[in-house]
């Protein structure tokens, strides 16, 4: 039961620029690897004449993030594709607690009267019977 | 011999039962806790287990994020091992140091793998003109644990 949270990816390049070298080679090579290995994520390829060649990738919460690939080889494109298939859309800034539970505490919360007799049950000299 | 105040310890005296009955007591415990576990009437349970050089306590459907990579892909299904205590409403199970893999079952799925926020690593000395600058994004594995089951096999 486990759901990509990788909605597209998509690939803007243009075709005659120099810097997208590694993109078309990754467009010719390992593009349709990539997809048969991430089954559940959409690729698209579209060459327009942007300024630089993009990589985009929308997860499941609305969060588009972009990535520069100019001059990069496709090994590195396909790092980077796997890196965002890996993610989700949450924002990369500091998380203050590694962990995250909706139940913390089962047999009841410790609080400073845990594990202490009741005043009820205390022999003092006050309770004794006179 | 008279009773001074260094005679006996200042601390009460306790009398250990006798081995015997406390061996009973124990057996008793034992199957006790054993039916309660055969017939399911534990409600959620929780469990420490030490993963990733941590020790985390885990309950069913958390969030627990790791500062390493895993060599398992997204979506895998990952058995825990090295659980040191087990416990429910009425009863815990505590390990020496650990507890035996037919007993309980934990199981996590992969659910992410990105890099953390780029923390910056900077030195700097005054009036020596040495500083340096570092920025470092280090991976990181969020799992989610699934199920924590006992089996009734103690002993």
């Amino acid at each position: 039961r486990y759901v990509r949270q990788l909605q597209r990816l998509q690939l803007l390049f243009s075709p005659t620029a120099a810097d997208a070298r590694g993109a078309r080679q990754f467009v010719e090579e390992a593009a349709l690897d990539f997809a048969r290995r991430h089954p559940d994520v959409v690729l698209y390829i579209s060459p327009c004449s942007g300024p630089a060649p993009l990589l985009r990738a929308e997860y499941l919460n609305g969060t588009v993030r972009e990535e520069l690939i100019a001059s990069k080889t496709s090994e590195e494109i396909v790092q980077l594709a796997t890196k965002l298939a890996g993610q989700s859309g949450l924002d990369i800034i500091r998380i203050r607690k590694p962990f995250h539970t909706d139940n913390p505490s089962i047999q009841g919360q410790w609080h400073p009267l845990t594990n202490k007799p009741s005043a009820l049950t205390v022999q003092g000299p006050r309770l004794q019977p006179q | 011999v008279a009773k001074t105040s260094l005679t006996s310890p200042p601390w009460p005296e306790v009398k250990l039962p006798d081995p015997v009955e406390e061996a009973k007591f124990h057996a008793e415990v034992v199957q006790k806790v054993n039916k309660m576990i055969a017939a399911g009437q534990y409600g959620r349970l929780f469990a420490v287990v030490h993963f990733a050089s941590k020790q985390w306590k885990i309950t069913s459907e958390d969030l627990i994020m790791m500062d390493n990579v895993l060599e398992a892909e997204c979506g895998d299904r990952i058995r825990l091992e090295k659980v040191l205590l087990v416990g429910a409403d009425d009863f815990t199970l505590i390990g020496r140091p650990l507890l035996g893999k037919d007993l309980v079952r934990v199981e996590a799925t992969v659910i992410e793998k990105t890099e953390s926020w780029p923390k910056i690593n900077m030195r700097f000395w005054k009036r020596h003109k040495y500083q340096k600058k570092k920025i470092i994004v280090h991976p990181q594995t969020v799992l989610r644990i699934n199920t924590i089951d006992i089996f009734p096999c103690l002993s």
